[in-house]
């Protein structure tokens, strides 16, 4: 199975990262880390009563802690330009579409991470509120930055661009909750970028036509995509059209192009698949003669892999259809780079794999 | 003049020190005959580390141990161990004769089990001990003198020709303290060297052919009635003046019983 | 890339054979992950056992969390996530861990509560922050290197199911040769030391046993709860038995009907994580034994009142 990750020219990454480990490790041992660690280190002994031996112990387990987070982010580019910290990289595309080259876009989390899990640093909140512009995605998809998000709302202008869409257009996933995944349904996505707009303006007035206009460009472009994916998935055979993924994030994508979705987990990563769910799906994809099934750059492929082994032991060939974008896009250079990228690119693995063939693409 | 056996266990300029605390100073002792052997002392004197430093159970500073003028690594199956008592968790899940099969093990070897010789050696020296009836009881359902005895069984089924025990009447009724001391009068008689440390001075009088005064060195060592004189005590156990002037006195009184 | 999937194809067929006589309910995914997860649960109870009766049974709750740090190690080290890399770095952060461990006991002459809480905590924490790290760096591949805490077990495959019981077949073996030493070094080290034989060798051979079982469950239950497997079995093995070796063949049973259970009970409705029920299973296992068990059991105890306080 693929678990080597590659960069964007299909070579596999080296291993060693031991390197950027310890030069991280090395600054943050100057931080004021170390002088809680010089206060712990001599008052241990007299705590716990034993030698040198609990003060290694004590130094090497602040050490670890100290040495790994992300490199320092550093200051703003100081060009004068309104900073927008976005928390994912879909979010960050549809900020860039709008916003253009007239303010800084950052990403928090970085491509291929999981959104759902994604757990902020101290960096991270820092960053957060020394930006002109939080936007985040909303519906509760940053599940564990919820709290620092909320104390964010008061003294930084924020917007969660999943919220102001039209409620009667979500939906719903366990728990009451809203399914969050809503950029993959292109129309109701190009809906959001009239609220980004407006936050834009809201900080930098000066531009706001500007602003706006792009916004309904960009709609427009997404309208164009919405219509064209909906004829390239139409062109799958109807028994065909099942997409199966390791988690429920295609629900938008199925109602608004027509294509039943089912997702090993549920809509949240963070849940374990049991035994029973595996066998329905292996039960599914078998007596439905489905031909493949997708993984995705942000969740691990286990859950896939056993079904792919479980068809296989029916007497069914299951098809690794590709690797699909789901909670992230892609790195820059790539086929995903932008949201609009990387629905073309979902939809042209998709019908590869599901549409009659002789052979399913690899990813 | 003969030339003389290498002394069956000996002591040569033994310092034992845990960390940087000595607990035996300079021991110079051998025993060259087959005999009824106590170490005697107060606590803490080092009575039981000298059993541990023959075994190599606790490093040795200086000087060396020697059995039949060997070290103990060639010449361990010659060499039998009863360990303190308390040193064991007696609600292990094993029975009797599981214990005092381990005896055997020594003599095994890594793979191979116990068989026949191995459980009728051991239901013997159950029998010798007085436990004959006991084999498959869980040990933790014995008494005291049993689990004493049970340990003087796993001793005796490692078939030695030298007997270390460590405090092998602690915590025991009196009368099997007396079943006890008649079987290794017994091993000795059979011309085994058995070592005992031992804490009660009146018994070690009635039992020991030699003994050994141990308070951090050796204070003296010989027959037992030369031994243990009021003198000899009080340099042993100093401070307890009375009871051993009265010790002293029934000493005397039994070593001039014929 | 894909070349592992022909020969897995040859694979499942003969097991589908194989399953044929057994009940049609039984899909090859819960055969699989029955194989994997019932040779666990027998060989982590054995070890458990030998981890226990020597009166360490945290043994296996430091070196369960002491494995984060070498699944996280070992992706940065060789950029790979399969699963044999990733054991493997479990397996030498675990048996570091423990190595420290009795070295904090011995040399150090920390107790041995505060001793296994250090070990714990510091591994566990280095483990987190190490996880956080690679999340952070958004390392490709780096996502999901926590469900090593949680298990995945619904998703074993054949290739994992095969690793899982090779490994526990070779601890099972080992014990079963080695018998006898572990007893007698767990039930009198002095003796042991007395007659010649390596204590420590054998000490650290039993506590590397357990550290082995509790890497290799990992995938199985994950960190926090192969712990579980480890100490319940033999806890509730103790209360039917005072004879070691039945101990032992009873506590790999007990952890071996635990996995049977677990995972038939996880294929009735869909939405139970699998992974938790071996050890709810285990568990329940664990206070029926406590209640019933004869001479030690609770109601047993009960029942058998001084005879004053019966009625005539």
């Amino acid at each position: 199975m693929v678990n080597a990750p590659v960069d964007r020219r299909g070579r596999a990454l080296p291993g060693p990262w031991t390197g950027q480990i310890v030069q991280a490790a090395a600054k943050r041992l100057r931080s004021s880390m170390f002088l809680m660690a010089q206060k712990m280190f001599f008052d241990a002994p007299k705590i716990l009563g034993s030698g040198c031996l609990i003060r290694g112990a004590i130094a090497l387990g602040w050490a670890a802690l100290a040495g790994c987070g992300p490199p320092d982010a550093g200051g703003p580019p100081g060009d004068g330009r309104p900073r927008v910290v976005a928390t994912t990289t879909v979010v960050a595309d549809l900020v860039r579409q709008v916003a253009g080259e007239r303010v800084v876009v950052e990403c928090l989390m970085p491509p291929g991470i999981d959104p759902h899990s994604y757990k902020a640093t101290p960096r991270d909140a820092d960053r957060l509120l020394r930006a002109d512009l939080v936007v985040a995605s909303g519906l509760h998809l940053e599940g564990r930055l919820a709290a620092l998000l909320e104390r964010l709302a008061d003294r930084v202008p924020f917007v969660a661009v999943a919220d102001r869409l039209p409620p009667d257009r979500l939906l719903e996933a366990d728990g009451g909750l809203s399914d969050p995944h809503v950029w993959f349904d292109a129309a109701l996505w190009s809906q959001a970028a009239a609220p980004v707009a407006a936050a834009l303006a809201g900080i930098d007035p000066d531009a706001a036509v500007a602003y706006e206009t792009a916004a309904e460009a960009y709609a427009a472009r997404l309208h164009e995509l919405d219509a064209a994916i909906r004829q390239r998935i139409a062109s799958i055979p109807a028994e065909r059209r099942v997409l199966v993924t390791a988690h429920d994030a295609f629900r938008y994508f199925g109602r608004a192009y027509g294509i039943e979705v089912v997702g090993v987990q549920g809509t949240n990563t963070t849940s374990e698949a049991g035994l029973a769910d595996v066998n329905r799906l292996v039960e599914l994809v078998v007596s439905r003669k489905i031909p493949a099934v997708f993984v995705e750059t942000s969740v691990a492929d286990r859950n896939v892999t056993a079904l792919i082994e479980g068809a296989a032991a029916r007497g069914h060939r299951l098809a690794l259809g590709g690797r699909l974008y789901s909670d992230s896009l892609g790195q820059s250079g790539g086929d995903g780079e932008t949201l609009e990228a990387a629905l073309e690119a979902n939809v042209a693995r998709i019908v590869a794999g599901l549409a009659p063939g002789p052979e399913a693409v690899s990813p | 003049m003969t030339v003389a056996a290498a002394p069956i266990l000996e002591f040569h300029d033994v310092t034992v020190a845990y960390g940087r605390r000595p607990v035996l100073w300079n021991v110079d002792l051998a025993i060259a005959e087959p005999c009824l052997f106590g170490v005697i002392g107060p606590n803490g004197a080092g009575k039981s580390t000298l059993l541990k430093a023959a075994l190599g159970l606790v490093p040795v500073v200086g000087g060396y141990v020697r059995f039949f003028g060997a070290p103990l690594a060639r010449v361990r199956g010659r060499v039998g161990y009863v360990p303190q008592r308390e040193t064991v968790d007696w609600d292990f899940p094993v029975s009797v004769m599981d214990v005092v099969l381990m005896g055997t093990y020594g003599r095994l070897g890594w793979l191979r089990r116990p068989g026949r010789r191995e459980r009728d050696l051991a239901r013997h020296c159950l029998d010798r001990v007085g436990l004959g009836g006991l084999a498959d009881r869980q040990i933790g359902r014995l008494s005291g003198g049993q689990q004493q005895r049970v340990f003087l069984a796993r001793a005796l089924a490692q078939e030695a020709d030298v007997y270390l025990l460590d405090e092998p009447l602690a915590g025991v009724d009196v009368r099997s303290q007396e079943q006890i001391f008649q079987v290794l009068a017994a091993v000795r008689d059979e011309g085994k060297l058995v070592v005992v440390v031992h804490h009660d001075l009146r018994t070690a009088a009635e039992w020991f052919d030699r003994v050994a005064l141990i308070d951090m060195r050796l204070v003296a060592t010989g027959p037992t009635a030369g031994v243990l004189t009021p003198d000899n005590l009080r340099r042993t156990y100093a401070g307890r003046v009375e009871l051993l002037e009265e010790i002293g006195r029934a000493v005397a009184e039994r070593g001039r019983t014929p | 890339m894909m070349a592992s999937a022909p020969t897995l194809a040859a694979w499942p067929p003969l097991v589908a054979v194989a399953a044929g006589p057994l009940d049609a309910g039984l899909t090859y995914n819960t055969l699989v992950v029955l194989a994997g997860v019932a040779t666990v649960g027998f060989a982590a109870g054995v070890a458990g056992t030998l981890a226990l009766l020597r009166r360490r049974p945290l043994v296996g709750d430091a070196a369960a969390h002491a494995t984060l740090v070498g699944v996280g190690a070992a992706f940065l080290l060789t950029g790979r996530r399969d699963l044999p890399t990733l054991l493997a770095g479990a397996l030498v952060s675990a048996v570091a861990a423990l190595v420290v461990l009795v070295f904090l006991r011995r040399i150090a002459r920390t107790r041995d509560d505060a001793a296994t809480a250090i070990v714990i905590g510091v591994s566990f924490g280095a483990g987190l922050a190490l996880l956080a790290g690679i999340t952070a760096r958004g390392l490709p591949g780096g996502a999901g290197l926590e469900q090593f805490l949680l298990g995945h077990t619904a998703a074993l495959t054949a290739q994992d199911a095969l690793l899982l019981a090779a490994v526990s077949c070779a601890t099972v073996a080992l014990v079963a040769v080695a018998f006898k030493e572990f007893v007698l070094v767990s039930f009198d080290d002095a003796f042991a030391a007395a007659i010649g034989r390596p204590v420590g060798l054998i000490d650290t051979a039993l506590v590397a046993l357990v550290a082995v079982m509790v890497v290799v469950g990992l995938p199985a239950a994950g960190a926090v709860l192969v712990t579980a497997l480890v100490v319940i079995p033999p806890v509730a093995a103790r209360q039917w038995t005072t004879r070691v070796g039945r101990m032992l063949l009873l506590a790999g049973l007990f952890g071996l009907a635990a996995a049977v259970a677990g995972v038939l009970a996880s294929t009735l409705r869909p939405g139970l994580a699998t992974g938790p029920l071996v050890v709810l299973t285990a568990a329940a296992i664990c206070v029926v034994s406590f209640a019933v068990a004869p001479e030690r059991g609770w109601l047993w105890r009960r029942s058998t009142l001084p005879a004053g306080e019966e009625s005539p």
